[in-house]
């Protein structure tokens, strides 16, 4: 397992971390290839059930960023989604995914060095963790 | 709770003589021991039909949803709840109810008294605090207490909140709850047990819905489990599939659940399926100060925000 | 027809025996009730139940069956094929049903196995399967199995009937197949107690004390009944879930799914129920059943006048009760079946 490198999803508002993602590509900051970025119009569009295909088809991890309050593009987006990830955080890790697999971010477009640094905190965070085994579906035994 | 009955029917009678609504939604006798009928009642001759007793666990706001008469609903505390989220989320308007108050002492838990009654259960009769359960030559006598459903023990609002008139006195409230109990004790668990646990939990599902259906909260045109383009969840018996299944319909219900304790009473398999929607309940509490359906000012949880909305998870 | 006595001694070491040959299924206590689960080494069936909470119809046919599968790693043989899958349809004995629920295989059999299609997967596993029945000497309140075309000590679909007579079961031998079953498991004492289990048999019947009257279904027109007025009053308090069509022995219908796993996938089919809205939803988007109402009367409707036209041979349903017991709103199939055989269109003047 030691060639083992963990899949990422990365959500990224358009507006902002998404941007702040080219910056970092831009200004040739270094970071593990181990995000795929898919671009939301904004984290208010963030809805559960892509999180939970992401682990369902076997990411390692599943990364959500978006502008800071008070900078939505769509003025308030970001508050109704941070009330929703925070439930929604405590409720799949209650079920059992680990803490560290799904992280939240606020990053603007201005910070390419930020999206750098919090991509290898994640990523790093991930990799400590292992490959992801609990939400996986597979085939299964109880499917005669 | 079982003197509610006349007054029920005297308010019904006189609600469809005097045309003040269309119909009255309550319980019928049901056919088999410790079940009643939700049924709709339209002429005054008809109003002896209605019962009230343990057993009118269905929650009726669930069939409040999208009508388009006046109605007048019985409802206990947690019904009356869900009629106040239904009328928040615009599924029905409030003059076109009217809603009989029943100050509820708790419904019985038909799972848990088979359970405790080795032979088939012929008849079940209820005398104040205290349930009588009768086989083949042999009875059993329960405390009421000790067969309440478990949301009915737990309980903190057993009145209604709204109501345009009450059968009877106000219940006393009950207080030094600990509402959180078994949320706790899983919070605690290592990731490993918490999976064991709710795998454990959902081995007996199987994916009959009469958990999402029964709920007064879950009238989405199209469930999430129906959707097809795409499609997000696959139609197996695959334990993620149930797991998700379970996970996202308690989210659903984030903020909105009021503990009715519908969805478990109606689970064929005995399945705590409460055990999801309370962790989310305790949370809004903890987060929001949140309590849903106590009243008609206020916006539901993630249907607003405060700018200092806790955000320590986020990076 | 042959009866053997087997001595509640010799019960669990004939089974052991017979596990030499067969897989066995049985009843089995899990948390609060029975069900039907694949008997391991030393495990014995739990008799003490009146009937199990799930029907066995999935030991034939699975809630969630893989018909075909494929691979596309072109390392692996037989790649980019869409192939049957390998299954076990070795011998396998299903001890302990009831009497109504193997009947209830005869039901569905027509519709599994036809002149025109058969369907391999239920053929295969139905014709496996030896089917040793457990008379029920105490039916239940909700069971109507005498009215609904068969009864406690049924025999049709059952291979061998075994009937408790306290410290030893007879068992009738019904076909040859059960014959052979007996044989394999070392019972041999054969006794003459015929009698015996028509006293029994007659005590039985004699304890269920509910009904539906089904006499009147056949002569009445599809579209009176399809037209009745009562529905919306049935329907009112059904709240669309599955329960009834998911604990139903009759029920068959179901859905084929397609799944991918990265560079393999299979085929399957799921039990459906006409409860969902999904069931019936056109790809344009029109959905034929869109209320609830309507769902409602397919479910009532197929069991209770479809099925009895197309067949003639009475009600799809075998008196179980399991969707009185079990439905979360208490919707009584024996109350709609009395209500539409003595439906009558009333005739207006105009």
């Amino acid at each position: 397992m030691s060639d083992w490198e963990p899949k990422i999803v990365a959500f990224l508002c358009n507006w902002c971390s998404y941007e702040a993602a080219d910056l970092a590509g831009i200004s040739r900051l270094q970071y593990p290839p181990n995000i795929r970025v898919i671009r939301i119009p904004c984290t208010g569009r963030m809805s559960p059930k892509f999180i939970l295909a992401a682990f369902g088809k076997g990411a390692d991890g599943v990364w959500v960023s978006g502008c800071h309050p008070g900078d939505c593009h769509y003025i308030v987006g970001n508050y109704y989604a941070r009330r929703k990830f925070s439930l929604f955080k405590d409720l799949i890790e209650y079920m059992g995914i680990e803490p560290g697999r799904l992280h939240f971010s606020w990053i603007s477009a201005a910070e390419g060095t930020r999206f750098a640094e919090v991509a290898i905190k994640v990523i790093k965070t991930v990799k400590d963790l292992g490959p992801s085994k609990y939400f996986i579906k597979k085939i299964n035994d109880r499917v005669a | 709770m079982l003197g509610y009955l006349t007054k029920i029917w005297t308010i019904s009678e006189r609600l469809l003589k005097e045309s003040k609504v269309d119909m009255v939604i309550g319980f019928r006798k049901g056919t088999v021991p410790m079940m009643n009928e939700p049924c709709v009642v339209k002429s005054p001759e008809n109003v002896k039909e209605l019962v009230w007793d343990s057993n009118c666990g269905i929650n009726l706001a669930n069939y409040l949803t999208d009508r388009k008469e006046k109605i007048a609903v019985i409802a206990k505390g947690c019904d009356s709840r869900n009629i106040v989220t239904h009328i928040i989320e615009n599924k029905i308007k409030r003059d076109q109810l009217f809603v009989i108050g029943v100050p509820c002492k708790g419904m019985i838990d038909r799972h848990k008294i088979s359970s405790m009654f080795e032979k088939e259960i012929i008849e079940v009769i209820e005398e104040e605090n205290k349930i009588i359960v009768r086989g083949n030559d042999c009875e059993k006598i329960f405390k009421k207490a000790e067969v309440l459903q478990e949301n009915c023990a737990i309980c903190i609002h057993r009145n209604p909140v709204i109501y345009d008139e009450l059968v009877a006195e106000p219940v006393k409230e009950q207080t030094d709850i600990d509402r959180y109990k078994d949320v706790r004790r899983i919070e605690e668990m290592q990731v490993e047990e918490k999976n064991n646990f709710f795998d454990e939990t959902l081995s007996a599902c199987i994916r009959c819905y009469a958990c999402r259906n029964a709920c007064p909260l879950c009238y989405c045109p199209t469930c999430f489990v129906d959707e097809s383009r795409p499609q997000w969840l696959g139609k197996s018996i695959d334990p993620v599939d149930i797991k998700t299944f379970h996970l996202l319909r308690a989210f659903h219900c984030a903020g909105r659940c009021t503990d009715c304790g519908a969805c478990q009473r109606a689970c064929p398999m005995g399945i705590n399926v409460r055990i999801f929607t309370k962790k989310l309940e305790k949370d809004c509490f903890e987060l929001y100060g949140w309590e849903a359906g106590m009243s008609l000012d206020e916006r539901p949880p993630l249907d607003t925000y405060r700018p200092d909305d806790p955000e320590d998870f986020i990076k | 027809m042959k009866i053997i006595r087997i001595d509640k001694k010799n019960w669990a070491g004939g089974l052991e025996k017979l596990k030499g040959s067969y897989r066995l299924f049985g009843p089995v206590k899990d948390n609060e009730f029975h069900n039907f689960k694949r008997l391991d080494k030393d495990e014995l069936p739990d008799f003490n139940y009146f009937n199990t909470r799930l029907s066995p119809k999935s030991i034939i046919y699975p809630q969630s069956e893989i018909m075909l599968e494929y691979e596309l790693d072109e390392n692996k043989e037989n790649h980019h094929v869409m192939k049957e899958s390998k299954k076990d349809y070795s011998q396998r004995v299903v001890i302990g049903i009831r009497p109504c629920d193997a009947s209830a295989f005869l039901l569905v059999k027509r519709n599994f196995d036809t002149p025109e299609y058969k369907d391999p997967y239920w053929i295969r596993s139905y014709e496996a399967t030896t089917f040793v029945g457990l008379a029920c000497n105490n039916p239940q309140a909700t069971c109507f199995c005498t009215s609904a075309g068969c009864g406690p000590f049924y025999e049709d679909g059952l291979d061998v009937l075994l009937v408790d007579a306290g410290d030893h079961f007879l068992a009738k031998i019904i076909s040859s197949k059960g014959e052979n079953l007996l044989e394999a498991a070392g019972w041999d004492t054969e006794t003459d107690a015929d009698e015996q289990i028509e006293t029994m048999k007659q005590e039985a019947e004699a304890r269920i004390t509910s009904f539906v009257t089904t006499n009147k279904l056949k002569d009445k027109k599809i579209i009176d009944l399809f037209d009745a007025p009562f529905w919306e009053e049935v329907a009112f308090a059904c709240i669309n879930c599955g329960t009834c069509t998911y604990v139903c022995p009759t029920c068959w219908c179901f859905d084929i799914q397609d799944e991918a796993y990265g560079l393999c996938g299979i085929r399957m089919r799921n039990w459906d129920s006409c409860m969902f809205p999904l069931f019936t939803l056109h790809g344009s988007g029109h959905n034929p059943r869109s209320t609830n109402m309507q769902r409602v009367r397919q479910r009532f409707m197929h069991k209770l006048k479809y099925y009895v036209d197309k067949y003639n041979d009475g009600i799809q349903c075998v008196g179980c009760g399991r969707c009185i017991r079990l439905c979360p709103v208490n919707i009584d199939i024996r109350k709609i079946c009395n209500m539409m055989n003595s439906y009558e269109v009333q005739v207006t003047s105009d």
